[in-house]
């Protein structure tokens, strides 16, 4: 946990002290913050860090509730077991209603998530929640039913979730949750399904929904349709997009307007509705500047030095090539091999009866002219598009109809031509994330020293393009796979960069024992690192051999000249 | 049988106009616009105020529609000046925030209690066979098939249609190409606005109509925009009717009638699953 953190989860525990010594009115408001705080965070998780929209959790709270109603008048388990069962109760309804959007792109969840929000609300809560009609409150935990000794529970309740949830920032689910609001395509290349890291995200946001929902039926004793409707849900969002709800500072920032402004604008003689009308043109304004959330911005302008500081870039250390990097590469695959691939768009032929072969510890270079089917060839070898015809196989296994994270996994790794890193993630955390499982720090400073790489600690958006697209390979490597396909990873570069890559790719196959494909326009990148060259034009392999031999043919040379 | 499907007519229109409109702004503009409903609530609300007040019926209905479209005009506006180069979530998330504010900015001014609302011609009646056809139904079935075959011809063969389809694929690209990106866009807003002020008006009469409950007919809408894969106008207008007709019958079951608002929910439950058969990736590569 970074020392900010620390300060900030410590200063709202001494603040809470404070609240709970003031009259029981301030206390009750404080529990309030929290309880909204609670829900604000989930929002965090779901959309903040994962970036999905989700209209539907104080439906989850509304569950979380009910059950910890429910668990109250049939039995007798303590308060803080019901919680837990409540907000537990939510996981699975919130998995259930989110696995059909998930496969799915862009803004499904919003719309799933809304229908079940209006369908819960006026199909079940209206009916009345447990105890409600025999008059039956909600008992509150033993040793903390006053108004004060309440809010300590329900701040302590609060200061738990954020500190798990600071904690899964450096963790792996937590970083799969950035690389999936950054983008599907390169966390299926990281060998991460996407449907199960957006799944995980919905199922959490769900459960600290849910705890929310457990706390709020506690506090008011009475749960009722009212205090659940689906447009609080809307307002939980708005405030959330406006406040930056990933952000623990962001979320009691949003609790604390939720709880209290209204309670401003009653004293001010203001209408109360005042408050979700500025949270919606506060969330429209942050959406313009592209920004994260309120939070951001303050922790922006607080320490502008970390975030325009120069990068640091770790240079190899001088004196003979270090041995190749320990460790074992996964994959068992001797030879990946492509035959007889068709790709039609259409009545367009992108690839048709190409053969290619790949051995480990060799380097083949895939060259051609604009739209001759790299990329596409590339695409389906990795399982990100599928092929009409032909085969894929990775030593013995088929790995046609697989999907494209289970071949990462099986050490079949690529890049983007756009590079695809993500960017609120340090270099470190990336590497870590691709490595797929445990990797030391030791390792990662091999690794970035290998290309120049940044210090771990900068954050991926404060680095240089040229300087992206180096990392991506090193993330395919640190997952040691058997194969890598790298496309056109000199794009972008400088020619003094675009030398030193070359340097450092012919080092690759010995050093980490990939077989590496090499898509690239720069020919002098392929001469320089390739031990075999396949020429593609409009979709059919044009010629295949030794570099300098393939590049000084005939039929190669009109391909690129039309001579 | 006959006659309940033709009583979810009127809601069968309603739906299937604010569907499309969903559809077209989707399309042509690059959102899902989760305030369309509202907005044609509060274009409705404003028409039942100036009739209370002593507007003529008329007068009061075209000044609701405009109102709807003003104010849909006005999201496009937004929309076309600091969202033109953002992403369909971005641009998606903008109208959620919108969606609750005008949410509460009519509560605040029309209340939130249902009101009587004049239909449509209440004596007109037209009578076939054993079927009556009330004007709010003939209006809805007119309206929608006007409407379906006004943008079917738009998109289709105009110019400024073909340009509006090139917008929502690559406004950059359309814009260098001389398109009046900003105008264009908010004029689709401004119909969309006023064809949802006309649909809400339409099927308020019918059912509770508190402002919120209007606010909500924008889950059938969604529901048939989805099934029509926001693209197909004709498909979604078959789903809007579709889905009016399935909850009159669950309205006719007594141990299923008050679960009438989960008929979209599953709807939308059952498209998502359908569509799901394929993998979609998240960008072009």
């Amino acid at each position: 946990m970074r020392r900010g953190d620390l300060v900030l989860l410590g200063s709202l525990a001494l603040g809470t002290v404070l609240f709970a010594l003031l009259p029981s009115f301030w206390a009750f408001l404080a529990s309030s913050a929290y309880i909204s705080a609670l829900l604000i965070s989930s929002v965090g998780v779901v959309y903040g860090r994962a970036g999905m929209v989700s209209l539907c959790q104080v439906t989850f709270a509304g569950i979380g509730g009910w059950v910890v109603g429910a668990i109250g008048l049939s039995t007798s388990l303590p308060f803080p077991i019901a919680l837990l069962v409540g907000a537990l109760a939510a996981v699975p309804v919130g998995v259930v209603i989110g696995l059909p959007a998930l496969r799915l792109r862009g803004v499904n969840l919003a719309v799933v998530t809304l229908g079940f929000a209006v369908a819960v609300s006026s199909a079940l809560f209206v009916q009345g929640f447990p105890g409600a009609r025999t008059n039956q409150p909600v008992a509150r935990p033993a040793l903390f039913d006053g108004e004060r000794a309440f809010l300590l529970f329900t701040a302590a309740i609060f200061l738990l979730v954020a500190a798990a949830l600071i904690l899964t920032r450096r963790t792996r689910l937590g970083a799969a949750w950035e690389a999936v609001r950054h983008s599907e395509r390169a966390t299926a290349a990281l060998g991460l399904s996407v449907p199960l890291v957006k799944l995980s995200a919905f199922a959490v946001s769900a459960f600290v929904a849910g705890l929310a929902g457990g706390l709020l039926a506690a506090q008011l004793g009475f749960l009722n349709a009212r205090n659940v409707e689906p447009v609080d849900s809307l307002i939980v969002f708005v405030i959330g997009v406006f406040v930056g709800a990933h952000h623990v500072g962001g979320a009691v920032v949003g609790g604390v307007l939720g709880a209290f402004f209204p309670e401003l604008l009653r004293r001010l003689n203001i209408p109360q509705d005042v408050g979700p009308i500025l949270f919606a043109i506060g969330a429209t304004q942050i959406l313009a500047q592209g920004g994260r959330g309120l939070a951001e911005i303050l922790a922006r302008r607080r320490r502008p030095a970390a975030e325009t500081r120069a990068v640091v870039y770790l240079h190899p250390p001088a004196g003979p090539p270090p041995p190749p990097i320990s460790g074992r590469s996964s994959g068992d695959g001797a030879v990946l091999r492509a035959s007889g691939i068709g790709v039609r768009y259409g009545a367009v032929v992108a690839l048709e009866d190409v053969d290619v072969a790949l051995a480990r510890g060799r380097i083949l270079g895939l060259i051609g002219p604009n739209g001759a089917g790299k990329s596409t060839l590339v695409d389906v070898i990795t399982g990100f598009h599928r092929q009409d015809t032909g085969t894929v196989t990775l030593g013995t296994k088929v790995l046609d109809g697989m999907p494209a994270f289970r071949r990462a996994q099986l050490g079949l790794r690529r890049t983007f031509q756009t590079e695809r890193t993500v960017p609120s993630l340090t270099a470190g955390d990336y590497l870590r994330l691709a490595a797929g499982g445990h990797l030391d720090p030791a390792a990662v400073g091999e690794l970035l020293a290998f290309l120049d790489g940044p210090d771990p600690d900068t954050p991926v958006f404060g680095i240089d393009t040229g300087m992206r697209r180096r990392l991506e390979i090193l993330g395919c490597l640190a997952a040691r796979p058997a194969f890598v396909l790298l496309d056109e990873p000199a794009a972008g570069l400088t020619e003094e960069e675009s030398t030193r890559l070359a340097e450092r790719l012919r080092e690759v196959p010995g050093r980490f024992d990939v077989g590496v494909l090499l898509v690239e326009h720069d020919i002098d990148l392929v001469v320089a690192t390739c031990d075999e060259v396949v020429v593609l034009d409009f979709g059919r392999v044009i010629a295949r051999g030794e570099p300098t031999d393939v590049l000084a043919s005939d039929v190669v040379a009109e391909a690129y000249l039309g001579v | 049988m006959l006659n309940t499907a033709i009583a979810s007519l009127t809601s069968g229109g309603a739906y299937a106009l604010l569907g499309v409109g969903l559809v077209l702004t989707y399309r042509m503009t690059g959102v899902l616009n989760f305030a369309h409903a509202v907005v044609g609530a509060f274009g409705t609300y404003t028409a039942i105020v100036a009739f209370e007040v002593g507007v003529p019926y008329g007068l009061a209905m075209v000044a609701g529609i405009v109102v709807a479209a003003s104010v849909s005009a006005g999201i496009g506006l937004v929309m076309a000046r600091w969202f033109a180069e953002a992403t369909t979530i971005v641009r998606s998330t903008v109208t959620i925030a919108v969606f609750l504010g005008v949410l509460v900015v009519g509560f605040r001014l029309f209340g939130d209690t249902p009101r009587v609302v004049p239909a449509i011609l209440p004596g007109v009646r037209v009578e076939v066979a054993t079927v009556t056809l009330t004007a709010s139904t003939l209006v809805a079935v007119g309206g929608v098939a006007v409407l379906a075959a006004a943008v079917a011809w738009f998109l289709a063969k105009t110019r400024t249609g073909i340009i509006l389809r090139a917008v929502s694929e690559r406004p950059t690209t359309a814009r260098l190409l001389g398109a009046p990106l900003q105008t264009l866009v908010v004029a689709v807003w401004a119909v969309s606005g006023a064809v949802a002020g006309a649909a809400v008006a339409i099927i308020a009469p019918t059912r509770t109509n508190d402002y919120a409950s209007l606010a909500i007919l924008i889950l059938p809408a969604l529901a048939a925009a989805l099934l029509g894969g926001f693209r197909r106008v004709g498909v979604t207008i078959l789903a809007g009717f579709g889905i009016a007709l399935v909850e009159l019958l669950g309205a006719r079951v007594p141990a299923v009638a008050q679960y009438r608002t989960v008929v979209p929910f599953v709807v939308i439950l059952g498209a998502l699953l359908w569509m799901q058969r394929k993998e979609v990736w998240d960008e072009a590569r």
